[in-house]
């Protein structure tokens, strides 16, 4: 410890706080990613022969806690008593990430496999430890790369099972919290001009290039193709957004 | 021996003997009196020559009688040829300058045969110049280099002269060009460089200065008339005295200071140029302004554009009259607007007619303006009159022609000339697949309806479509027709059937056409409740039809049937022709005298719309076989029905039409239907031989491919690729969502 730098011994100490390893694994971590925070959590959690270790006995009965009396998964119920227990609100936005990293399969739910499994891949395996790093599940949203694919899984975890595509309801309320945390000034004009234009499911297609046109075209349009491959529906909302001045016209019209 | 013996002559002596000779050729040339030489004289000089290079160095002279042949040029171009040509200026020193020139070269031909022996050894042996070309590059250098400038100036504004309408001296110009060209001595760089430069600038700046003016003074057609004078008579100035080599290059700059320069403000004047022209039909002009701007480079772009704006501009009025004729009407019947759609297209037709033989009189057949015609068409064939596609229209026009009691009275030429025309605006027409469709609809009805005029109509514009759009597009139509004369084969064979079984007859006369069900369009079929009577007709045929065929299902269209029914009324008995739809529900009559809405809607099975549709045609104004309660105009769901036993006619035969329902909107659907499975195929198609595809040259490919059917609309195309996505066909690239992968 004596022979880093005070830069260095502060990573080392977010390091801990986030994690929760030993000295000796934030150290190796850190090093392996050429002390870069951000990369060493990232290393932390992608391999698992440094991940502290978890007791799945403690997963267990963890488990078994919140587990539907008459069916072997967690159901509504469950994930209100998960909810309360971390002190977080079932609708917080911080819930999606858990579900993320469980790689739970549809909204509501946990099946055994995915809660012992996802909490042990994350390295969780005590209710105090899993509500100290509600905070840093919140933080993986603000890292683009996480948020994308958190938005991409955020579609088949939202739909019905055995639907290809999302309801309309559904598919709102999900870019109405996924677009608060990832701000995109379009996002209630986007949900208006669908309710009063469109009304029928969302493809995964459309789900996943509206993140994509949230990202790369600026909120004036100035960088916004005709011809480019964009979903038709992502056509009509500028046309829409034209059509009812939100954006103003000019510069449009001279692309056409 | 001798020849050894033979005395030497020295450099002196010789040429003081050479000298005379010289002397005598130049008097000839000064034209002073002297006597001819003889061939006695030749030979000596000759000889002189020969024998002065034949001696022993050191009295061999050659070398030095080759410098003496030089000089004798020198010296008498210096003494007498510069001077002469000094004192005389222009017109005249250019003929003096012909006549030296003339002697100079017979000067050169005298001299060079008497050293013609220098030529055989000396020359040849120390690769030096020939004599003949040593004479002619002494004038060159002595009198062509000092003078040319002096000469060219001479020339040109004598040319100018000439263009000024003067009369000049051709031959002279001729003949001085002609030293222009013959001083190069095989080469044209003389003429070129001193000359053929000079006169092109002095050329352009001429007209130049006249265009400037004409374009003002001048109307469109005056000015091109003056154009073609000029270059007509340049080119013959060319023909006439300058070198053939000039042509092109003077032409190139009179079209440029003429046409090029001025082409803008030419083309566009206001009351005479080329809109106006087209605007009054000056063929003519229009002719000669093709001729001229054909040859100036991209010359014609700009008049096959006002060509295409003019004739898209009398095409859109058309539409807007057929628009506005179409609105006034709308109020009048429904067959005085069809009347207005069949004037459009036949003024479409000869608006065509009229600017085709533009395309191939005025403008020659060329290319361009063959494209500009074809896209000024596509610009207002594509708009539509008053809610109708001009697919649509265009096939209404054909059913007019080719049904029986059209509004067209035509001999058959002309319904073959007007049929071809029809074809031919079809080429300008995108939606191809949707002119197929109402066309098709319309010949069914033709055919199933005993409307068609003539047979050979029928399938000469089948033969006429087919050429114009591939088989694939009238395999359909062609079927419909073949089965037509099969089914009424099968007819023959039926009551042939039915003659040999005579238990099996129904009682009543029955005649079924079958029909293969994917060359037709679509119809609702087993949806009539049938009459017990006519239900016995339908097995009798089934038994009939399974004797001849097995594996095939007959399916029963009741709405495109016909029927003869007898009816007994009080006043008369008559004959009734209706539907199979209007028969059934007046059947129903026979066993009730009154029948409710209701009743006669649950005993035919019929939809409201179809119901309403027939009582109205049977309790209407006309022909009123039902009496209706109450006795109003429209039909309600609470109305009730009777038989009206007093109905008569003066005719002994009627019909009593029901009116089609309109199928506009089900053609259109269906067409879209279509469209849509269209694009599915092509996009897969592509994607399954190109595997991975940017969404552009997916685009593109896919209206390549659809374009002779139809023009798809690009939103289209895009819900068809998403749809296939969707459906997991494609997958977008996960780092470029701009490319498609096709998923096999």
């Amino acid at each position: 410890m004596h022979k880093l730098g005070r830069g260095h011994r502060d990573k080392i100490q977010q390091f801990i706080t986030i994690t929760g390893a030993s000295e000796k694994v934030a150290l190796q971590a850190l090093k392996a990613s050429d002390w870069h925070l951000e990369g060493a959590l990232d290393v932390f959690y992608s391999q698992p022969q440094i991940r502290s270790f978890t007791d799945t006995r403690h997963l267990e009965e963890l488990y078994n806690r919140y587990k539907d009396p008459y069916s072997d998964m967690i159901l509504a119920d469950g994930i209100t008593l998960l909810c309360n227990d971390l002190q977080v609100d079932p609708q917080d936005i911080v819930m999606l990430v858990v579900s993320w990293h469980m790689k739970a399969a549809t909204m509501c739910e946990f099946s055994k496999q995915e809660f012992i499994g996802g909490l042990q891949a994350v390295g969780i395996d005590s209710l105090e430890k899993f509500r100290e790093r509600i905070t840093f599940m919140r933080s993986e949203l603000k890292d683009e790369h996480k948020f994308r694919e958190i938005y991409n899984f955020a579609f088949g975890w939202a739909k019905e099972k055995g639907q290809k595509s999302l309801a309309l309801d559904t598919a709102i309320g999900m870019w109405q919290l996924l677009f608060a945390e990832k701000h995109w000034p379009l996002v209630d004009h986007w949900c208006q001009f669908l309710q009063a234009r469109h009304n029928k499911a969302i493809s995964r297609d459309t789900w996943s290039q509206l993140l994509e046109f949230a990202r790369t075209i600026d909120p004036a349009l100035s960088n916004y193709d005709a011809e480019g491959a964009w979903p038709y529906l992502i056509d009509e909302f500028v046309e829409y957004l034209y059509e009812n001045g939100i954006i103003q016209k000019d510069d449009y019209s001279q692309k056409q | 021996m001798t020849m050894n013996e033979r005395k030497t002559i020295d450099l002196e002596q010789g040429w003081e003997f050479m000298q005379k000779g010289i002397t005598k050729v130049k008097n000839i040339l000064e034209g002073l009196p002297e006597q001819q030489f003889s061939s006695e004289d030749r030979i000596m000089l000759y000889t002189t020559i020969y024998n002065m290079c034949t001696q022993k160095p050191p009295h061999d002279y050659s070398q030095q009688l080759y410098e003496k042949y030089r000089e004798s040029f020198d010296e008498y171009i210096t003494s007498t040829v510069l001077p002469s040509l000094g004192e005389k200026h222009d017109e005249f020193m250019l003929r003096e300058l012909v006549k030296r020139w003339a002697n100079h070269k017979l000067m050169v031909r005298w001299l060079s045969r008497f050293f013609y022996y220098l030529d055989r050894y000396f020359i040849a042996r120390r690769s030096l110049p020939p004599l003949n070309e040593v004479g002619l590059t002494r004038f060159r250098e002595l009198v062509y280099q000092n003078l040319n400038g002096k000469v060219r100036d001479a020339v040109i504004s004598l040319i100018d002269q000439e263009r000024e309408g003067e009369q000049i001296d051709r031959s002279l110009l001729k003949n001085v060009l002609d030293i222009f060209v013959e001083i190069g001595m095989g080469q044209m760089y003389c003429y070129e460089g001193d000359f053929e430069a000079t006169m092109l600038k002095d050329t352009a700046a001429y007209y130049s200065r006249k265009a400037t003016s004409w374009i003002l003074q001048d109307s469109c057609p005056d000015y091109m008339l003056k154009a073609e004078d000029c270059l007509k008579r340049e080119k013959d100035r060319v023909s006439y005295y300058l070198h053939s080599s000039s042509e092109p290059k003077l032409l190139e700059k009179v079209q440029h200071e003429l046409l090029s320069v001025y082409a803008t403000q030419l083309l566009e004047k206001e009351h005479s140029g080329c809109h106006a022209l087209l605007r009054d039909d000056k063929v003519e002009d229009l002719s000669r302004m093709f001729r001229l701007f054909s040859k100036i480079p991209r010359g014609l772009d700009p008049i096959s554009s006002i060509f295409k704006q003019h004739v898209t501009a009398e095409g859109t009025a058309l539409v807007k009259q057929a628009e506005d004729a179409a609105s006034n009407k709308k109020a009048d019947k429904r067959d005085v607007l069809g009347m207005q759609e069949q004037v459009f297209v036949r003024k479409v037709i000869e608006l065509h007619d009229k600017y085709l033989a533009y395309v191939n009189d005025c403008f020659q057949n060329h290319s361009l303006f063959h494209k500009a015609l074809k896209e000024a068409f596509e610009v207002f064939c594509n708009k539509g009159v008053a809610g109708s596609s001009t697919a649509e229209l265009l096939a209404t026009f054909c059913d007019n022609i080719l049904k029986k009691g059209g509004s067209e009275k035509l001999s058959d030429e002309a319904i073959e000339e007007t049929l071809e025309k029809v074809v031919k605006l079809l080429a300008y027409i995108s939606d191809k697949d949707l002119f197929a469709e109402f066309y098709r609809k319309k010949l069914a009805r033709r055919l199933l309806f005993d409307k068609s005029a003539n047979d050979d109509h029928e399938r000469s514009i089948l033969t006429k479509l087919k050429q114009q759009c591939g088989g694939q597009f009238t395999s359909k139509m062609e079927g419909m027709v073949t089965d037509l004369t099969l089914a009424r084969e099968n007819q023959t064979s039926f009551e042939e059937y039915l003659s040999n079984n005579p238990n099996a007859n129904p009682g009543i006369d029955l005649s079924v056409t079958v029909l293969t069900t994917g060359f037709w369009p679509s119809y609702k079929s087993f949806d009539l409740n049938l009459p017990a009577e006519m239900v016995k007709c339908v097995e009798v045929f089934r038994d009939f039809y399974e004797t001849k065929t097995k594996h095939r299902k007959l399916t029963w269209i009741y709405s495109l049937g016909t029927c003869n029914l007898i009816g007994k009324f009080e006043p008369k008995t008559m004959e009734l022709i209706v539907t199979t739809y209007q028969a059934s529900a007046l059947l129903l009559f026979n066993s009730s005298d009154r029948l409710s809405y209701s009743e006669i809607m649950t005993q035919l099975n019929l939809s409201d719309d179809d119901v309403v549709r027939l009582l109205h045609s049977l309790s209407g104004l006309k022909y009123k076989i039902l009496n209706k309660e109450p006795n109003t105009k429209t039909i309600a769901p609470t109305d009730y029905f009777e038989f009206n036993s007093k109905f008569t006619n003066k005719m002994r035969r009627i019909k009593i039409p029901l009116p089609p329902v309109d199928e506009k909107k089900k053609v259109i659907e269906d067409v879209d239907k279509d469209r849509r499975y269209a694009i599915d195929a092509s996009i897969v198609r592509t994607m399954k031989s190109r595997k991975v595809l940017g969404h552009q040259q997916l685009v593109l490919e896919c209206v390549e491919q659809l374009g002779r059917k139809f023009k798809p609309d690009f939103k289209a195309i895009k819900k068809r690729i998403e749809d296939l996505i969707t459906r997991d066909y494609l997958e977008r690239d996960k780092d470029n969502p701009n490319i498609f992968r096709y998923l096999a």
